[in-house]
């Protein structure tokens, strides 16, 4: 029974790990199959079943932040090491692809913003299904949309 | 951060809300606007999802450890374990499997009665039908098989549009639904009974008996 749950939710919750994790397909299954396991071992804690997506996708977003957290301190370490590059400035040679300099310009969100820019225009999601998700207010949430809104402007100038 | 300069106007968010006209909006902020619609639907598009081997190494996973904890129930039952018990309750816990060794027997007399039972076949076959003229392919999940979403596909009659297929079930009650094209999840519309899966879901209830299906 719980394979049912893990296909449906793994299509619904896919699109928002993958853009959570900067479209890395593998990171966000492993993100996806660690916050399957741990739903699956806290079942009993779910205690309202109609709340059930809320509950998991709660899970998956942890875990995406998480991940996130991890692959923030490799960056820095690496890029520390190689007195790395600012990756906007690979832009120059990716003009021709307004989306994937999209993609660079959303490491510029907080992960909050991230989140809600993610699930408003990449899932379109309406704000009140989102702020139930998101266990926020709708004036908040739409803060950080507006927000989010405001940055990739001023980046999407910076870069193209 | 974000400049005053730098942000979009009120009703240039209410239109990227869609909650707004682009009517009346400076023509460059609305260039902006569209500029960062058309980029996120640019990067919608490459955005590469994990698929079905999620599924896989989930299951893999809740199995293995299932299989671990069987083990080690198992380990625990084998192993020797010594139990220290009060005189007092020694004596009590005596009494009490004399009682069950009583019982045990009488019990034991009676089963020739379930041999009976024996007799009867294990599985019986059960026929589903869906109609669903439009369907490329549709195939049965259920308790019976895990739930797999390919365990059992069914065949189309291109005439009537109606598919079928026909699966060994034990006896007892079981629970069902129907994929069509490999994605969407339907109860069966004709069964007697759907019951909610806890999780916003209906799946459609069969009941097999030992020598048929009772409802189905």
């Amino acid at each position: 029974m719980y394979r049912v749950l893990v296909e449906r939710y793994r299509a619904e919750f896919g699109r928002y790990a993958s853009a959570m994790l900067d479209g890395d397909k593998d990171d966000a299954a492993d993100a996806l199959q660690e916050a399957f396991i741990r739903a699956y071992d806290s079942l009993a804690s779910c205690r309202d079943p109609n709340r059930f997506k809320a509950w998991l996708f709660r899970i998956v977003s942890n875990q995406c932040h998480n991940v996130r957290k991890r692959r923030r301190g490799h960056l820095s370490l690496e890029r520390a090491a190689e007195h790395g590059e600012e990756p906007a400035s690979r832009a120059d040679d990716e003009r021709a692809d307004i989306g994937e300099v999209l993609g660079m310009a959303m490491n510029a969100l907080t992960t909050e913003q991230r989140e809600a820019f993610i699930l408003k225009h990449v899932e379109g999601r309406s704000y009140a299904e989102i702020a139930e998700m998101l266990a926020v207010g709708e004036d908040a949430l739409k803060m950080r949309v507006y927000r989010a809104r405001d940055e990739l402007k001023k980046r999407l100038e910076e870069l193209l | 951060m974000t400049n005053d300069s730098d942000k979009l106007s009120a009703e240039v968010q209410r239109y990227l809300d869609g909650e707004g006209p682009a009517d009346g909006i400076d023509s460059s902020a609305c260039a902006e606007a569209d500029r960062l619609l058309e980029a996120t639907a640019r990067y919608s598009e490459r955005l590469e999802t994990p698929g079905s081997e999620v599924d896989r190494a989930v299951m893999a996973a809740i199995g293995a450890r299932a299989t671990e904890e069987r083990e080690s129930l198992w380990g625990w039952l084998v192993n020797p374990h010594v139990f220290r018990v009060r005189p007092a309750l020694a004596a009590a816990a005596m009494v009490v499997l004399v009682v069950a060794g009583v019982l045990g027997g009488s019990l034991r007399e009676r089963a020739p009665a379930a041999t009976e039972s024996a007799a009867l076949p294990s599985t019986i076959l059960v026929r589903f039908e869906l109609v669903a003229p439009t369907a490329d392919r549709v195939s049965l999940a259920g308790s019976f098989n895990d739930w797999l979403p390919d365990g059992v596909q069914l065949t189309k009659n291109p005439d009537t549009g109606v598919w079928t297929g026909t699966v060994p079930l034990r006896p007892g009650e079981h629970q069902y639904m129907f994929v069509i094209d490999g994605a969407e999840w339907i109860p069966d519309p004709d069964a007697h009974a759907q019951v909610d899966d806890g999780f916003g879901q209906t799946n459609s209830v069969i009941v097999v008996g030992p020598r048929g299906v009772i409802r189905s």
